[in-house]
């Protein structure tokens, strides 16, 4: 009765225009000071140890700023361009196209707004301009960014890992099936709408286009193979590989796509060479390029992880009142099985979606699931999958979804006209969902040939 | 759920509730007290990290959020570094020398060397000889040469570490398994249940059955909150927890038997030494008690060894 | 180009070296590893020391900019008027939350560095008068700094620990940060609170994580 109240009080806080991480924090302490002995000391030793005590939340902010970088550093031009070269001539050849960039820039960055605004920005000016509609244009964009996080890195895997203590490694590997086969279902939908309406498709420009453009853009897919590589090579924890990333995107970014940092020159005029100025070497470090990029990077990690650390306040609050016992013990008792919980789950997020930052609403989700999925023997980084491409929907799914009100800034359109343009593609999301849901093997397989069969430790 | 008029008793720790030695112990000790003193008091169990972890535990202890935990020993040397005792390597030949010593006069002192600080010791909790794994077989000390090693935050381990060699590493807890096979990390030390129970094995090339330390618990409580007990329910209350212990450190040697047992029969390589290769390893690591021998006390590690006999 | 205020400019550049110190720390602990063939023990508990530290701090810059997330569904379609009154209801229900967590942080932090922390259970009612000093209680891994000789916290020491030496920082430098940045928090939300009571500001969130760079993108896509 008490916890009814408590989510009823975050409910109506965030209604009423409270950001969503004081609204879990103070719902948590006013419960807190009201039904427990716990003391607000208490509360604050858990915001700090939201830090402290998760060392596994620290490849988050690695992983923003490699994104960052990548995004200033002009890599998402780059990859479109080889995109297109690749698949531009089939019907409706830009929107595959869009996709495919989506995928590639999802495999650098963790984020499904990020993708979005990286390669929406470009894709979309480029679609309506030989002859799509913007409606089109920005339901393609809107779905195919949710794959930012499905396709590893991710963020929202990094908290999930975080939040139940499984391996981000496997989280990741889990994530590489599913996130293609997503890719290619949104690929194969819009090539079925091409024939059908006739969409416009682009000239093949040969194979010395595809050659030159991916030599442009390997410099930035290297990082796939950085990040991949290296944690499953052996040479980094995922949170190392989350920072060397991050200092490779700055090299890149800064040294050889001389798109910002000293050796940037305005518009179209050739960048500036290193042998020409050395000095940048040591300029770079503190050039206003590189601070801005560290600036907006570090608030994009202090807004999202004020959150998560407010969710875990939460967390801790309904652990020391023991509600995830009581419900699992409530769920078996009315004989929950397997199909019944995951359907439940699904339904869980999705609602809770439509008031919650997404790996905010993990944090408090996850550990209230986890033990009855454990109970019925699901695996848990099944569950991981599961949850993420829920997420996904979440973000695309009225009223409140984030690439439905990126994509409607980016493109400039109202939200509900994203919403309809959305639809289409969101329903081979939700079918995809249901597969993924029910075929375990899709997310397991991955990880269980590379890293041995999952292990429940706990 | 406790009911109203209960002493609460939460107790927070890391570990599963069915496998792990200390999890098992802590079940045990919930049962007896909720059967045996309904009415009077109540015991929660957080196990899994789910509350706090060993680091945040005795802060939340100190502050009154929570009543009992049962922290590795090591993690008591912020308190007093006589704890470091216990780190030292080849400093207990076998588990039954550990139980003596923590029998004798000089280890039951330790229980209450921390009341000024806050904290009462309540019993030792076993879990048993530490094994050393890697990528490669360990037989003499110079085949650690080079090799990293997973360690816990502890100054005697590190130094340990570097004796033979090695380079200590510090990771998650959570990603060990992974760094093991993927080679981010060659190695680590830890007793037959815990390289059994995460399964360590799978990933090295084998165990050394070094015995060359030991990995145990104090079950420990705040002094304000002991002292605030009714004399019954106290009287009671560590009874109870007196009998648990007993109980279960009995089993102890038995299930890390078993531990080593099943490794093998999952076709884990379990290595022995030979005498001479045993006195090597010792040679090389025992000078690093002199570097400790201050923290600790002469006549604590003379005590200690008195055990050995 | 406008001229930031001195704090922005503090508070900015503060955010972006913390967060390039902790990209630093990270990296050269694996160069560390594969060049010079060790360890460096204390890489990963300075950044998360680091890591809490900017989020903290940032959280009280990050009300000034307007970034922090929420749900603005239900304001978005308010007159202004009502919007407004909302806006007042939603800071005043974010200073009781910095209030109470500046008076927990005080509580958890007062005794590491041997203050006596206050009682009361809502509201601080004077402080209390027996406690159990802390001061001596160390954090894991971090040495105490020593730069060739130079060592700057060594006088933590005499003032916390009666003179006897300090082998790792004690934990209350890094917690430190605790009861400073709620009080700049809730300074900063007092401070939203008078902007949106004079109509200079409008409310207190943000709807998205990326709202700067889709204002950007969309500047850029309707000047094609
Ligand atoms: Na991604
Ligand atoms: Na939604």
């Amino acid at each position: 009765m008490e916890v009814a109240l408590l989510f009823l009080a975050i409910i109506v806080l965030l209604l009423i225009g409270v950001p969503i991480a004081v609204a879990l924090g103070l719902s948590s302490i006013l419960f807190l000071l009201a039904f427990s002995d716990s003391s607000l000391a208490s509360i604050a030793q858990t915001l700090f140890s939201a830090f402290e005590g998760h060392y596994t939340l620290l490849a988050i902010p690695f992983f923003i700023l490699a994104s960052s970088f990548m995004s200033t550093g002009g890599v998402a031009k780059r990859i479109i361009r080889f995109s297109i070269a690749c698949v531009g001539h089939f019907p409706g050849g830009l929107a595959i196209a869009g996709v495919f960039a989506c995928m590639m820039f999802a495999a650098l960055s963790g984020s499904s707004p990020a993708t979005v605004v990286a390669i929406g920005t470009i894709v979309i000016a480029g679609m309506r301009q030989v002859g799509y509609t913007k409606e089109f244009a920005a339901g393609v964009i809107c779905n195919a960014g949710t794959l930012g996080i499905l396709i590893p890195p991710s963020i929202v895997m990094v908290v999930y890992a975080a939040a139940v203590e499984v391996s981000v490694g496997r989280m990741f590997l889990a994530g590489v099936i599913p996130g293609l086969l997503a890719g290619l279902s949104l690929m194969a939908a819009i090539y079925i709408m091409a024939k059908w309406k006739n969409l416009p498709k682009g000239e093949w420009a040969g194979w010395g286009e595809i050659y030159s453009s991916a030599k442009e853009a390997s410099w930035g897919l290297l990082l796939i193979v950085i990040i991949m590589g290296g944690i499953y090579g052996g040479v980094f924890t995922p949170t190392e590989a989350a920072a060397v990333a991050a200092v490779y995107a700055w090299i890149i970014a800064t040294f050889v796509y001389r798109d910002m940092g000293p050796l940037a020159t305005e518009g179209e005029t050739r960048n500036v060479s290193l042998f020409r100025q050395p000095s940048a070497l040591l300029t770079a470090l503190y050039h206003p390029d590189t601070r801005k990029t560290l600036f907006d990077a570090g608030k994009l990690t202090v807004t999202l992880l004020f959150v998560i650390a407010n969710a875990l306040i939460l967390k801790h609050v309904l652990t020391d009142e023991q509600v995830p016992q009581q419900i699992t013990e409530t769920m078996l008792a009315y004989g929950f099985g397997p199909v019944m919980f995951l359907v439940a789950v699904n339904v869980i997020l999705l609602i809770g979606g439509q008031f919650m930052e997404p790996s905010g609403l993990l944090v408090i989700v996850a550990p209230l699931v986890f033990p009855i999925a454990m109970e019925l023997g699901i695996d848990p980084i099944h569950l991981g999958i599961i949850m993420v491409v829920n997420m996904e929907i979440g973000m695309i799914t009225p009223p409140v979804g984030l690439n439905l009100f990126v994509t409607s800034g980016v493109a400039g359109m109202p939200m509900m006209a994203v919403v309809k343009a959305a639809l289409p593609f969101l329903a081979v999301l939700f079918a995809f969902l249901i597969v993924v849901t029910y075929v375990p093997w899709i997310s397991t397989v991955l990880p269980n040939a590379v890293m041995g069969p999952e292990i429940v430790t706990n | 759920n406790c009911d109203d008029g209960e002493v609460v008793i939460k107790f927070s720790h890391v570990t599963n509730t069915d496998r792990h030695p200390k999890g098992i112990a802590a079940s045990l000790l919930e049962t007896r007290v909720n059967e045996e003193m309904n009415g009077k008091a109540c015991m929660q169990v957080f196990p899994n990290s789910t509350l706090y972890n060993d680091n945040k535990v005795l802060e939340a202890m100190l502050q009154g959020d929570v009543q009992l935990a049962a922290p590795s020993l090591s993690k008591f040397e912020k308190f007093t570094k006589k704890f470091r005792l216990f780190d030292l390597p080849f400093m207990f030949k076998d588990i039954n020398a550990v139980e003596t010593y923590q029998g004798s006069d000089a280890g039951k002192g330790l229980l209450d060397s921390m009341q000024r600080r806050g904290l009462q010791g309540l019993a030792y909790w076993h879990n048993g000889m530490k094994q050393m794994s890697a990528s490669k077989p360990l037989l003499m000390p110079s085949d650690a040469n080079g090799l990293k090693f997973r360690v816990q935050s502890s100054e005697v381990l590190v130094a340990q570490m570097e004796a033979i060699g090695g380079t200590p590493q510090k990771m998650a807890f959570s990603e060990v398994y992974g760094a093991l096979q993927q080679g981010v990390v060659d190695g680590q030390e830890n007793t037959w249940s815990n390289i059994y129970g995460k399964k360590f094995f799978e990933v090295q090339d084998g165990t050394t059955e070094t015995n060359h330390g030991i990995i145990d618990y104090l079950l420990v409580t705040s002094v304000d909150w002991l002292e605030s007990l009714k004399p019954d329910v106290r009287d009671q209350f560590l009874k109870i927890v007196a009998e648990v212990t007993a109980a279960r450190n009995q089993e102890s040697t038995a299930v890390n038997e078993a531990a080593k047992q099943s490794v093998i029969k999952a076709g884990g390589t379990v290595r022995s030494l030979t005498p001479e290769q045993r006195a090597a390893w010792v040679e090389v690591m025992k000078p690093v008690w002199a570097k400790f021998e201050k923290d600790v006390g002469a006549d604590n590690i003379a005590a200690a060894q008195a055990a050995n006999n | 180009m406008t001229i930031k205020p001195l704090s922005d400019r503090v508070e900015e550049t503060a955010t972006a070296a913390i967060l390039g110190s902790m990209t630093v720390i990270t990296f050269a602990n694996v160069i560390a590893r594969y060049v010079f063939d060790s360890g460096i023990l204390w890489a990963l508990e300075v950044t998360v020391f680091l890591f809490g530290w900017l989020v903290l701090l940032g959280a009280a810059y990050a009300v000034k900019i307007r970034a922090h997330l929420g749900v603005d569904v239900v304001t978005a379609g308010l007159t202004p008027p009502k919007r407004r009154i909302l806006a007042l209801l939603a800071c005043a229900v974010c200073i009781v939350y910095a209030f109470l967590l500046l008076k927990g942080s005080w509580d958890y932090w007062a005794n590491f560095a041997n203050l006596p922390a206050t009682e009361g259970r809502w509201f601080p009612l004077g402080f209390e008068d027996k406690f159990r000093e802390k001061g001596w209680y160390e954090t894991e891994d971090t040495p105490m700094p020593d730069i060739f000789g130079f060592r700057p916290l060594d006088w933590l020491q005499d003032v916390f620990n009666e003179g006897e030496v300090y082998e790792k920082i004690p934990r209350l430098v890094p917690y430190a940060v605790l009861p400073f940045a709620m009080a700049l928090l809730l300074i900063r939300f007092v401070m939203a609170g008078i902007a949106i009571w004079r109509g200079r500001m409008e409310g207190l969130i943000a709807s998205h994580e990326v709202e700067d760079a889709v204002d950007e993108a969309a500047k850029k896509l309707k000047d094609l």
